[in-house]
């Protein structure tokens, strides 16, 4: 599904430069699920940007389904995402002043489908992850569980290929965490490649590879026996 | 306390220095033209207060209304009014006055001048209080050898020498008369409707021959102003008018019955209020004279100027006040009372109220020369006048409230356990529809602007622009021709005018487009059974009249030297007893009032009206011209005809095809080498007919510039409003292009967001500009099409949606264009 080579990301501010990600070189197939551990500040965020495209690398590559995006622009790029890519956010970055299915319909408005269509996509999308009941609530009436179903909802209803998901249980007591957890593997198991983000090693369970990043690096990479 | 307020009071407006230089520069602007329009209208309403015995000065104002006509007020009356007012009144009419303007020949030494100097009663001086600098002002005005001049007219002509004792020639009419310069007082305030730089004792036996300016009851000429007796009441004159009339006003022998009160009839107007009485003719004052409906307008838009500030100040506190709620908050906390705070948000309104109005007062001591240039008057800005400083102080206090209260109550009224909790404070629906309704009407306010600007704008085109029957460019007037010295010279000046290279043709007339007078004859039209009498104007023309204006023939023929019978006989020298016989040229307007059903079947037609001597005239149509705008734009077409008669040619009209200067200076110079005694005078055409519109013309410039600081204002409170929006909504621009919107997507969401009121403002400002608008074009008799309104108001509203994406624009794009990343990162 797609592969980084020797890629880089430098910040700079003011004179300061901050490597955040260094020759990391990661493979991903298709259908997989990968867990993305460190500690606070290492790059992960940054590295699920560039895989997600939000951002890009400063050298090196990175090829997604067969094509290297490394130097593509924004507007290239935002198309490329919008067709193959969902999010979930740790703070659920719902839009307050929608409701339920105005946020989960975001994800479509963007993509030329007829109103209808996107109607009937949303419907189900809210009954697979069972938020229907709560169509027309607004996000600050949710729980943050909820407001997290919402979220996943909203990175799938696309029918996106890749999910790529920053702590998505940070926010989350145990057993709401564990439902997202579980609405994931669900969406993995369908055929979903997912990235994850987490700080949880009983979460980073669910997962079948995690990569460790330390200071930028990639420093190992553990391959989870089949159960 | 207080020093507290005063530090975060001051620590917010330079923290948020996009806010403030928004509410300073807007209140500043509103501010300064609510001066400007206080102080134009302060000199407005200070008109002829200053007189000592103002409260009991009266002007005599006739109306006439001639029958199958508008009735005209004019602001004049006939000269034996003044000894009829103090014999009819005896108890009730103190002094009685005439001011009867005269252009005159001056003659100082061997050279002429042509002036304007003022005839006038010895009264003058008992009803008003003249500032007299040199000489016995009363002695002067009881002497007909005697005039009292002003400080400008001594200072023209004597210089810095003693005027007083010092002689000049006078010439009008019949009279000839060295005068003595008597008498030299202080030019009048400007702040009155007087207005004259000589003044020279009636003396009616001067005018014998001239009945018209002093001695007859047909002829209105004069300005009479009268003092009412101590506890007397106006109403008591008011009442008996009509009587007073009745008695010495013959009705006309062609009228049968009625009373001359029906025709005539007088009414009194307080002195103080002349100068905007709303309901008054507007031509034969002194000097123009202002207008009730334009200080009302201009106070009124002066306002919304200052309201379209107040409203940026109210939205932006109420943007920014989810800024300061946890600075509420905490003060809460730590026990400031609800009142409390109200008062320290009021205090920190009023303190930008107060800097802007520090900002305004700059901007009026800069402007004032300009705007006093742009009204023709001397306003000074004097800020310890007790008036002012209270009108300041209340406008602070007023700006103030309007921007404070609702932020104060908004902010005071947080909850502090919900906002330190949260950590934020979602805003209110209310108050973020509150802004959506003020930006409305600001913007309704500035489209109604522009649309105002455009009609008043476009009707001073049209009616400048307008076809007026007759081709008025390439065309000059010379005056003058009509006074004893050139009288005998004109037909010899007009022969060697014609034969000048550029010069097409030329024609004497007694009038000359957009002068201003007004006269009628009364014609009487045959019918069936009887007859009938029709009021006409009059112009007297010669032969070359038609073909040197240019106007064109419906029917028949111009004046024509072949035809004997075309010369107007005169009921003077015509032998007695005989029966008159002439040819006439109409308008089709007075062919409508004749009865006649077409131009060609009025030729032949026979009407009959006077020709002097009290002997009148059968005249055949010979021709029929089509209505000819030529007694003023703004006046109904009148029934007209023109007589070949030579009475009154005072005006020699001249075509010309060359340079215009210079057909005038070879003009001048043959006048020069001919005409000694009377000063050469012209005017162009053209130029004196969009004179008369020169006052919509300065409407349309104030009208413009109003709308100019109203939409300038509101973009400013706009773009300071998509700035905080922006803030507002970076994190769901940021969602949105996660989910793929692209910059265009997301600057058309923000552009819209700011459209939907402009939009609204539309259907706010059409009716109400359409309605102000065609009901101030009725005034008009000939006005732009009423759907003219429609493109009008299409285009304010797109120049105001322009503006407003071109406020918002750039901000909208620089938001759409930063990475979704950035915003959200971090919560
Ligand atoms: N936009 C940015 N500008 C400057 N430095 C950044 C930016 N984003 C991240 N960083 C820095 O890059 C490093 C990696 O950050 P991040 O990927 O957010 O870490 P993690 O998600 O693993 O906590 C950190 O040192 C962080 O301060
Ligand atoms: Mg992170």
């Amino acid at each position: 599904m797609l592969k980084l080579h020797n890629l880089s990301k430098v910040y700079r501010t003011d004179e300061v430069e901050t490597a955040a990600l260094n020759s990391v070189n990661i493979e991903i197939e298709s259908g997989e699920f990968v867990a993305i551990m460190g500690p606070s500040g290492c790059g992960k965020s940054t590295l699920l940007n560039i895989v997600g495209m939000l951002d890009t690398p400063s050298s090196g590559d990175y090829v997604f389904m067969g094509e290297n995006v490394a130097r593509y622009s924004e507007a290239k790029l935002s198309n490329i995402r919008k067709q193959n890519i969902g999010f979930i956010f740790q703070s659920f970055n719902l839009i307050d002043e929608l409701s339920v299915e105005e946020n989960i319909e975001l994800a479509l408005l963007y993509h030329n489908i007829p109103a209808s269509e996107r109607r009937a996509r949303v419907e189900r999308v809210m009954d697979k992850v069972g938020i229907a009941h709560r169509a027309k609530h607004m996000p600050s009436q949710l729980s943050g569980g909820q407001q997290q179903r919402v979220a996943v909802a909203r990175a799938v209803v696309g029918d996106q290929a890749m999910i790529l998901a920053d702590e998505p249980t940070g926010n989350l007591d145990s057993a709401h965490g564990q439902e997202v957890m579980e609405m994931l593997q669900a969406l993995n198991e369908e055929g979903t490649t997912i990235v994850m983000v987490t700080h949880s090693p009983a979460h980073a369970d669910y997962a079948r590879r995690t990569i460790n990043l330390f200071d930028g690096h990639v420093v190992t990479e553990n391959l989870r026996a089949a159960v | 306390m207080f020093q507290n307020y005063i530090n975060v009071a001051l620590r917010n407006l330079f923290k948020h220095k996009l806010y403030s230089a928004i509410n300073i520069i807007g209140l500043a602007v509103g501010l300064a033209a609510c001066i400007m329009i206080m102080l134009f209208v302060r000199d407005e309403l200070s008109y002829d207060k200053h007189w000592s015995n103002a409260d009991s000065i009266y002007r005599l104002n006739t109306t006439f209304s001639p029958p199958g006509r508008e009735p005209f007020v004019t602001v004049m009356a006939q000269g034996p009014t003044k000894a009829a007012l103090k014999n009819y009144f005896p108890e009730e009419v103190g002094a009685v006055t005439r001011f009867n303007g005269m252009r005159v020949i001056m003659q100082k030494n061997n050279d002429i001048f042509s002036e304007s100097l003022m005839w006038t009663d010895p009264e003058t001086v008992d009803i008003f209080d003249f500032d007299v600098v040199a000489g016995d002002l009363r002695q002067t005005l009881n002497d007909n050898a005697s005039l009292a001049i002003n400080e400008t007219f001594a200072r023209k002509y004597f210089g810095d020498a003693d005027p007083i004792g010092e002689t000049v020639t006078l010439s009008v009419w019949s009279l000839k008369r060295d005068y003595r310069i008597g008498a030299v007082y202080k030019d009048l305030p400007h702040n009155t409707v007087l207005e004259f730089q000589g003044m020279a004792m009636i003396d009616e036996t001067d005018f014998a021959d001239q009945g018209w300016e002093f001695a007859e009851w047909f002829s209105v000429n004069n300005y009479v102003y009268f003092t009412l007796k101590d506890g007397a009441s106006i109403e008591t004159i008011n009442s008996r008018l009509n009587a007073f009339a009745d008695q010495h006003i013959q009705v006309p022998a062609s009228v049968e019955g009625g009373k001359a009160s029906d025709y005539v009839a007088y009414s009194t107007q307080p002195i103080t209020r002349i100068q905007l009485d709303p309901a008054g003719a507007r031509d034969g004052e002194m000097k123009p004279t202002g207008n009730m409906t334009t200080v009302l307008t201009f106070s009124a838009i002066a306002g919304l100027i200052l309201l379209i500030a107040c409203i940026n100040f109210m939205n932006l506190a109420t943007a920014k006040s989810t800024q300061r709620a946890r600075e509420v908050a905490l003060r809460k906390v730590l026990g400031a009372k609800r009142r409390q705070l109200v008062i320290q948000f009021l205090g920190e309104s009023v303190l930008v109220a107060l800097i802007g109005l520090v900002f305004g007062v700059v901007l009026v001591e800069t402007l004032l020369p300009a705007f006093n240039d742009f009204v023709d008057k001397q306003l000074v800005f004097n800020y310890l006048d007790g008036m002012t400083l209270g009108i300041l102080f209340g406008l602070i206090v007023i700006v103030g409230m309007l921007g404070g209260v609702y932020p104060a109550l908004i902010l005071s009224g947080f909850r502090p356990a919900s906002v330190l909790k949260a950590n934020k404070s979602a805003e209110s629906s209310g108050s973020a529809r509150l802004r959506s309704v003020l930006v409305v009407m600001q913007f309704a306010i500035s489209i109604a602007l522009i649309v105002s600007t455009g009609v008043v704008y476009g009707q001073k085109i049209y009616a400048t622009n307008m076809d007026p029957g007759f081709n008025k460019d390439n065309l000059l007037v010379v005056r003058n021709t009509g006074r004893s010295g050139a009288v005998d010279k004109r037909e010899a000046f007009k022969e060697q005018v014609k034969r000048l290279p550029g010069v097409t043709s030329a024609a004497f007339s007694s009038d000359s487009p957009s002068s201003g007078n007004e006269s009628n004859s009364m014609v009487v039209i045959p019918e069936e059974e009887g007859e009938r009498s029709e009021l006409i104007g009059v112009y007297r023309v010669d032969y070359e009249f038609f073909d040197t204006y240019q106007i064109d023939f419906l029917a028949g023929r111009p004046y024509s030297r072949a035809h004997a019978l075309d010369v107007m006989p005169n009921g003077f020298t015509a032998e007695e007893g005989a029966l008159l016989q002439g040819n006439l040229i109409v308008n089709e307007a007075a062919l409508r009032r004749f009865g006649f059903a077409s131009p060609q079947s009025a030729i032949g037609r026979v009407v009959k009206s006077s020709v002097g001597n009290g002997r009148s005239a059968e005249f055949t149509i010979v021709g029929v011209v089509r209505d000819i705008k030529f007694q003023s734009l703004r006046e109904k077409m009148r029934p007209e005809m023109y007589q070949l008669a030579e009475f009154g040619f005072s005006n020699l009209n001249v075509r010309f095809d060359g340079t215009a200067t210079e057909i005038v200076s070879q003009i001048e110079s043959i006048w020069k080498s001919m005409i000694s005694t009377v000063p050469f005078g012209y005017d162009y055409v053209d130029e004196v007919m969009a004179r008369e519109f020169r006052a919509e013309e300065n409407q349309s410039i104030l009208l413009a510039i109003f709308a100019g600081l109203a939409v300038v204002i509101a973009c400013l409170g706009l773009y300071g409003l998509a700035s905080f929006t922006a803030e507002r909504r970076t994190k769901e621009i940021g969602i949105r292009k996660v989910m793929g919107a692209t910059v265009f997507d997301i600057v058309r969401l923000l552009l819209w967001q700011f459209s939907k009121p402009v939009l609204l403002a539309n259907l706010v400002a059409w009716p109400v500009a359409a309605y102000g608008m065609l009901s101030w074009l009725e005034g008009f008799p000939y006005r732009i099409d009423n759907w003219v309104l429609v493109p009008l108001c299409l285009l304010a509203g797109g120049i105001a949606l322009a503006i407003a994406w071109a406020t918002v624009g750039g901000n909208a794009a620089r938001v759409a264009r930063s990475n979704p990343i950035d915003a959200l990162r971090y919560e």
